[in-house]
């Protein structure tokens, strides 16, 4: 005969800081520290059948909360881009000014929250939901070379986004060199700005 | 100096899986340290691991049935313009018709109901109460303008309507969507 392996209890080693935390946690939900630790172990399991790991798990979800912070919200992408086509050409320039603003915003944000800013930034481009299938940040000769990429952003949204990145790029210390947008494609070229 | 460490007694064959996935990614210790981190980390937010989990699926439902992010300010900028431009008619056509889009996507309206109030966190209540043949749906948020509450109603009855629901009765004013619904008898 199997012996049941769900009715039996294995010990395994931890921090002993970590332990104890959790334990206060435990008591605090009322729970048992065994039921609340089988718990967060089902968690890595479910996480690790998602193929991402807990911590990826855990920033994304922190990137969720900067965006509500932000006053950022959801909305369907084609009426989005709806919107943009019809209104974009009249609007140009009041609309770069608040895509602008609003990187501004993200960046004194992530300024005050983060002990590195810029990386915080571009975890928000990856796990933000702009639609960007990639963003590479390289580490280039007097400054830093973004790139974004997507199959989904049209040339006005592309455009916005990259109005966005340099407002949130300028709070970070950055100024901006050189830029290129296409439809789905941004790159921009930034130095540490003097002031 | 030595880091102090602790036994923790875990269920046999989660112990076991939780071995297995480790083994593929370094020590068993330092698996269980980054789990135990990542725990903390979430308590830290007010929130249970499991909580975490549930919300970054539902968030990662929200991409794959074709919503992205924008700031409120613009978005609310882009309608009012588009509402002027275009005029009502066109707009509010426009918002029936992805509602209708989005409740044929959803099939199901619990999931429809419960996918709107995690994406939709500039709503304060929302719910769809269904009595017999009939369907209520009330949304309030303290953020919607004048005109993007009259489109996000239409967006809704779109969503409803694919459902099988047909609009009886609304009332809409800024920020308050009340709507009354009727099953229709042919489908």
């Amino acid at each position: 005969m199997f012996k049941d392996r769900s009715k039996e209890k294995r010990l395994v080693r931890a921090p002993s800081d970590l332990v104890s935390k959790l334990n206060e946690a435990a008591n605090r939900q009322g729970k048992t520290f065994y039921s609340y630790i089988t718990e967060i172990l089902e968690q890595a399991v479910r996480a690790y059948e998602m193929r991402r790991s807990l911590k990826e798990i855990v920033d994304g979800y922190e990137v969720l909360e900067v965006h509500k912070e932000a006053g950022t919200v959801f909305a369907p992408r084609d009426i989005l881009e709806f919107l943009l086509r019809e209104v974009q050409d009249e609007k140009d320039e009041t609309l770069q000014q608040l895509w602008y603003q609003s990187g501004r915003w993200y960046g004194i944000y992530l300024r005050s929250r983060s002990d590195s800013p810029v990386d915080a930034f571009v975890r928000l481009l990856q796990e933000g939901r702009w639609d960007l299938t990639e963003v590479t940040l390289r580490q280039v000769e007097k400054g830093l070379d973004l790139k974004c990429v997507s199959a989904f952003l049209s040339q006005e949204r592309s455009m916005c986004l990259q109005k966005f990145i340099e407002g949130a790029m300028i709070s970070l210390g950055y100024k901006s060199q050189k830029n290129e947008c296409f439809q789905g494609i941004i790159r921009l070229k930034f130095t540490l700005s003097e002031s | 100096m030595k880091e102090r460490r602790k036994m923790l007694a875990a269920r046999g064959n989660l112990a076991d899986r939780i071995s297995e996935i480790a083994a593929r990614r370094g020590t068993l210790y330092d698996f269980v340290n980054d789990v135990l981190e990542q725990a903390v980390r979430a308590e830290s937010l007010g929130l249970s691991l499991k909580d975490v989990l549930d919300n970054v699926l539902l968030i990662n439902a929200a991409r794959d049935a074709g919503f992205t992010v924008i700031p409120e300010r613009i978005v609310r900028e882009l309608i009012e313009d588009a509402y002027e431009k275009l005029g009502k008619r066109k707009m509010t056509e426009i918002w029936y018709e992805t509602g209708k889009w989005y409740g044929n996507y959803y099939e199901d309206l619990a999931r429809f109901e419960n996918s709107i109030r995690s994406f939709f966190w500039d709503i304060s209540e929302f719910g769809i109460d269904v009595q017999g043949e009939g369907a209520v749906l009330t949304c309030l948020s303290s953020k919607f303008s004048e005109a993007y509450t009259e489109l996000f109603s239409k967006f809704l009855e779109g969503a409803l309507n694919a459902f099988g629901y047909n609009l009886n009765e609304s009332e809409v004013s800024k920020g308050i969507i009340s709507l009354k619904l009727v099953k229709s008898k042919v489908e």
